[in-house]
């Protein structure tokens, strides 16, 4: 028998890929609602009719997809930019961090600048927000090129210090009477354009388009197989001549700008305002959705879709089925808790 | 040509997907009431509950929106019991409410699935909803929207609220005469306009039976967070002051505080705020504005509202003042009460001028009045007060 | 500046602070055997609205502190399953406990928000009550307060002075070798999750108990990430910890008393001082392989068996 041409081998290897996941995330998320259907029913709810509201109000009308998209873009950024470190085994659980720091520099743009038109206000906002979350990433990637700290904790650290100083500036400089905890209202050359009338803005565009560049450059530059190598063995890496501390530290600070892209995208394009605390775990959902998809891009995109769906449908149960709209919670850390239980079904990741 | 069996699973799913979406639209419209609420004609007057002729669904559908929990003895209980009213008065109407509604995030989304379900009035009670709310009004122009508080106006979009700044001088009234150490304290979450005005109004009413008194004023930067009110309140305590009140979302916490130090508490927002201080309460100011809200409710119905810029205070039944705690002595309590009815009778004018403020400008000139309008930008506190106003 | 107001910050910094040493200790513990514990942010919110809920229905504040301290030891029990019987990745493991922690104390709390407890009882010293009232009122601690320096004692003692602690360091070092040498790494770290999550509770109840008295969603504002600084700030010791909740917690009520003298010094600038203090004491001290980590922190034990 004629040995298959490479085109069809990859094809089955993708199918068989693409199968494999799809049912494994199928039977985890099933899983996943049976638990929860079980608290609904202490909680002493409908469990079928409250996932037909998750359904009908995300699945169910343009305007539950289109909210579903709106919630699914940040988490792509997000995950994206704890997928590009982690290849170089770098555990960036500061993208929460980041992501306050590229909205607040963002922000100091478009109420600084104001006066600009749209099309260069917009670029340079998104400039800014990557050199805030890409300064924030710096710190740590130093301190662990330099082999003085471990980027773990110096991340987790500076998370809870980038809100403080957006407070410290939302509360001080950019503060108006009129308002709480809030910056003044962003001019609409500040915003990013939205699509179709719905609350999705461009950077879901952006996002996709940063994954698909992400995968091609992982396969197929030589800047993606050095850090492939690296992620490998440094030692290795590093007697070959490869520069591994640049790449940390460049690294870190991609993923940061990556991270304070999606920082901006949130006040630019989603809240058109920098409010003190706007982030209730966004950067640690993407930490979560990357690692889950073992940071690759295609299971980045199904898996934030998934949390997008569950997180969305989470507000329709608060008016009918009149459950704190936190509970929804539960719903995805089960779903969470399924996935991370099963590590044997996974292709071997590295721990810790 | 073989076809790909990938192929298959692609179209297989794709089609999944489809009937999913599928049976989720045919579900949905039966998630949503069955009749459009119809204009019903009143003739009584505004005060009355209206009797509503018996119709096939409801005859109004509401979606109110409230910040945090509608069960913390403070702002979003009173608005609650507010939104409440109404069903108590116009039985055939039907409330869809949410509680602790993100500031702006979700409140969008909740506004637009109320509308979904059929609500063609939206109250939107907390004070970071109203830009979601005025967006929105853009967007459907045949739902009108009430914003409790705010400022902005559109051709279906109003707002309204108490005065507190009258009855804020006539609790300071008592907390002047009740002081000790002439110090009273004030924990207040942002130094939001409003707020500015009701210290300075607090002060003023100390003032005028107690001319050295002073209020000591500390931020929380939070609207509901316990433990940082509770610091607050102690901190006050430690620094002098004997009577106790704030401007957050819940004065649960503050009043426990202060009742456990043993020190004096005014209570704001709900007047369920007396429960936690047995001992050592004043009084306190509420918000009842389950009339109004009402009488808004039965506009929306017969289609005579208008967006109105509406604001009613104590004589009004808008807000009501709590009883007078045990500690009370009688005296104060008639002088209060005299006060009251000299602001009723328009007698007492709390920022009639001369008011100067912390640096000894004069804010308000002889014979000027401050309005409401300018009452939310306030950005300083008058003389007397100790605290940064920005 | 009183005497008075002084005080105060002590007596603020006792107060807040005690809930947050209890929830470090735990942590210290955790950590100490290998694990990091993300979700302590969930654990604690889990326990105060389960400690409060509880409370609540039995008028018993202390029945709701062991209720608390249950729930905590529960919730680290499943980080324990996820992370040593399953085998997955901590940090990942931790957070999914967090979101767990922010639905199910939602959950559990919610018929309870704004409902009135008798919080922990409040002692004097014998002497205190002779002070004037404001001076006395400052002073009056309830038991969790006073076993807050005990308590850490005890961990100390545990940890430094016992065979399950010798054998929980020798865990969190090497799991590999502490098996070599017969232990049994899966069961330490459960029971090192298992009492960290006790301890982790009452520091919990502690806030919604007899501090705030009070119950609202997201109410521990991030509490538990602040211990997990104050572990490494602490350089996991558990007597070190002590000055350091004072510390953070200290920071806090002093930044109130300097707004309310009229020092304008913001207090979000303030509040990172102590997290940007814990980077630089690990830069100088190092952070990555120092004397005070414990070498195999984060590390998932694979096993042999």
């Amino acid at each position: 028998m004629t040995p298959r041409p490479e085109a069809v081998r990859r094809f089955s290897f993708l199918r068989a890929r693409v199968l494999e996941a799809l049912i494994r995330y199928g039977f985890m998320v099933l899983f996943a609602l049976v638990l929860f259907a079980i608290i609904l029913l202490i909680a002493g709810k409908d469990p079928i009719q409250s996932y037909r509201d998750i359904l009908t109000s995300t699945l169910g009308s343009t305007y539950g997809l289109s909210e579903v998209l709106v919630a699914m873009t940040p988490m792509l950024l997000t995950a994206l930019a704890v997928a590009l470190p982690s290849r170089l085994v770098l555990i960036n659980v500061g993208v929460e961090g980041q992501l306050y720091m590229g909205a607040c520099l963002a922000t100091w743009g478009a109420l600084t600048f104001s006066g600009l038109p749209g099309w260069i206000l917009l670029p340079g906002m998104i400039l800014l927000g990557m050199i805030g979350g890409s300064l924030w990433a710096f710190i740590p990637g130093l301190l662990r090129a330099l082999g003085l700290v471990n980027e773990t904790i110096t991340t987790l650290l500076l998370n809870s210090v980038a809100p403080m100083i957006v407070s410290f500036f939302v509360f001080g400089f950019w503060h108006s009477p009129m308002d709480t905890n809030k910056t003044p209202n962003f001019v609409p050359a500040a915003r990013l354009p939205t699509l179709f009338g719905t609350r999705i803005d461009v950077s879901l565009l952006l996002a996709l388009a940063l994954l698909l560049i992400f995968w091609l450059l992982m396969r197929y530059t030589r800047w993606g197989l050095e850090i492939r190598a690296i992620g490998g063995n440094p030692q290795a890496a590093l007697r070959n001549g490869i520069p591994v501390r640049g790449y940390v530290i460049s690294v870190m600070c991609v993923g940061g700008a990556i991270a304070g892209l999606a920082g901006m995208a949130q006040v630019s394009g989603f809240y058109g305002v920098l409010l003190a605390n706007f982030s209730r775990g966004t950067g640690y959902m993407g930490f979560l959705i990357s690692w889950l998809a073992g940071g690759d891009p295609l299971g980045i995109v199904l898996t934030s879709f998934v949390v997008a769906v569950i997180t969305t449908g989470g507000n329709l149960l608060q008016l009918t089925r009149d459950l704190p709209y936190a509970v929804i919670n539960i719903l995805l850390a089960f779903t969470l808790f399924v996935v991370l239980a099963r590590p044997s079904l996974r292709r071997s990741r590295r721990s810790a | 040509m073989k076809s790909r069996p990938v192929f298959h699973w692609l179209a297989l799913l794709a089609a999944a997907t489809l009937l999913v979406a599928g049976c989720a639209q045919a579900a949905a419209p039966s998630a949503e009431p069955t009749s459009p609420p119809a204009p019903q004609p009143t003739a009584a007057p505004p005060e009355e509950p209206t009797a509503e002729p018996e119709a096939e669904g409801p005859c109004l559908i509401i979606g109110a929106l409230h910040g945090g929990p509608i069960t913390d003895a403070g702002y979003n209980q009173a608005m609650h019991e507010g939104v409440m009213a109404i069903k108590a008065n116009i039985p055939c109407v039907e409330i869809i409410e949410a509680e602790n509604v993100p500031e702006e995030a979700g409140a969008t989304s909740t506004m637009e699935n109320m509308i979904q379900q059929g609500a063609t009035l939206i109250i939107a009670t907390a004070f970071n909803h109203q830009y979601p709310a005025l967006e929105l009004s853009q967007k459907y122009p045949e739902v009108t929207f009430e914003h409790a508080g705010g400022w902005e106006m559109g051709a279906n979009f109003a707002n309204f609220f108490g005065e507190p700044p009258d009855t804020w001088y006539m609790m300071g009234v008592a907390a002047g005469l009740m002081t000790e150490s002439d110090q009273l304290g004030f924990v207040a979450a942002f130094p939001l306009g409003w707020t500015l005005t009701f210290i300075n109004a607090f002060e003023l009413g100390a003032q005028s039976v107690n001319p050295d008194a002073q209020t000591v004023v500390t931020y929380t930067f939070s609207w509901g967070d316990a433990a940082k009110e509770a610091d607050a309140t102690n901190s006050l305590i430690n620094q002098g002051a004997d009577v106790i009140t704030m401007h957050v979302d819940s004065p649960a916490t503050v009043i426990s505080t202060a009742e456990s130090r043993g020190v004096y508490s005014i209570g704001f927002q709900s007047l369920a705020a007396q429960q936690f201080a047995p001992e050592y309460w004043v009084s306190g100011i509420g918000y009842t504005l389950g009339d109004t809200l009402t009488w808004l409710s039965s506009t929306v119905m017969d289609g005579t509202w208008e967006p109105i810029f509406l604001r009613c205070g104590i004589a009004d039944g808008c807000m009501a003042m709590a009883p007078f705690g045990p500690k009370v002595p009688q005296e104060i309590q008639d002088q209060v009460g005299q006060s009251r009815a000299a602001i009723e009778a328009g007698e007492i004018v709390v920022f009639s001028g001369p008011v100067v403020d912390q640096e000894g400008t004069v804010r308000v000139a002889e014979g000027e009045v401050l309005t409401a309008d300018v009452m939310g930008s306030v950005d300083w506190f008058v003389e007397g007060v100790i605290g940064s106003p920005k | 500046m009183t005497l008075l107001s002084i005080l105060g910050v002590l007596s603020s910094a006792v107060f807040s602070g005690t809930s947050l040493l209890y929830t470090t200790l735990g942590e210290i513990i955790d950590q100490r055997s290998g694990t990091v514990n993300l979700g302590l942010e969930g654990v604690l919110l889990v326990s105060a609205s389960a400690g409060f809920a509880l409370t609540s229905i039995t008028g018993q504040p202390y029945l709701g502190l062991l209720v608390a301290m249950l729930a905590g030891g529960l919730m680290n029990l499943v980080m324990g399953y996820l992370t040593v019987t399953r085998r997955a990745n901590q940090l990942a493991s931790g957070l999914a406990l967090m979101f767990f922690g922010f639905g199910l104390s939602a959950w559990i709390g919610r018929p309870y928000v704004g409902a009135k407890i008798n919080g922990l009882p409040r002692i004097a010293l014998p002497g205190i009550s002779n002070l004037p009232v404001l001076y006395a009122s400052l002073f009056r601690f309830d038991l969790l307060i006073y076993l807050a320096v005990p308590a850490a004692v005890l961990v100390w003692w545990l940890l430094f002075r016992t065979r399950w602690g010798l054998g929980l360091r020798a865990v969190g070092e090497s799991a590999d070798i502490a098996f070599a040498s017969g232990r049994n790494p899966r069961r330490i770290r459960y029971q090192a999750l298992f009492v960290g999550g006790l301890l982790a509770g009452l520091g919990a109840a502690h806030l919604s108990i007899a501090y705030a008295m009070n119950w609202t969603e997201y109410m521990t504002a991030g509490r538990g990430f602040i211990a997990v600084a104050l572990v490494i700030f602490s350089k996991w010791h558990p007597l070190r910890a002590i000055g350091g909740a004072l510390l953070f917690s200290g920071a806090v009520a002093f930044q109130l008393l300097l707004q309310s003298s009229g020092f304008q010094i913001s207090p979000f600038l303030l509040s990172t001082i102590p997290y940007v203090v814990t980077i630089l004491v690990l830069v100088l001290w190092g952070g990555t392989r120092s004397h005070s980590a414990p070498a195999s922190l984060g590390r998932v034990y694979q096993g042999s068996e």
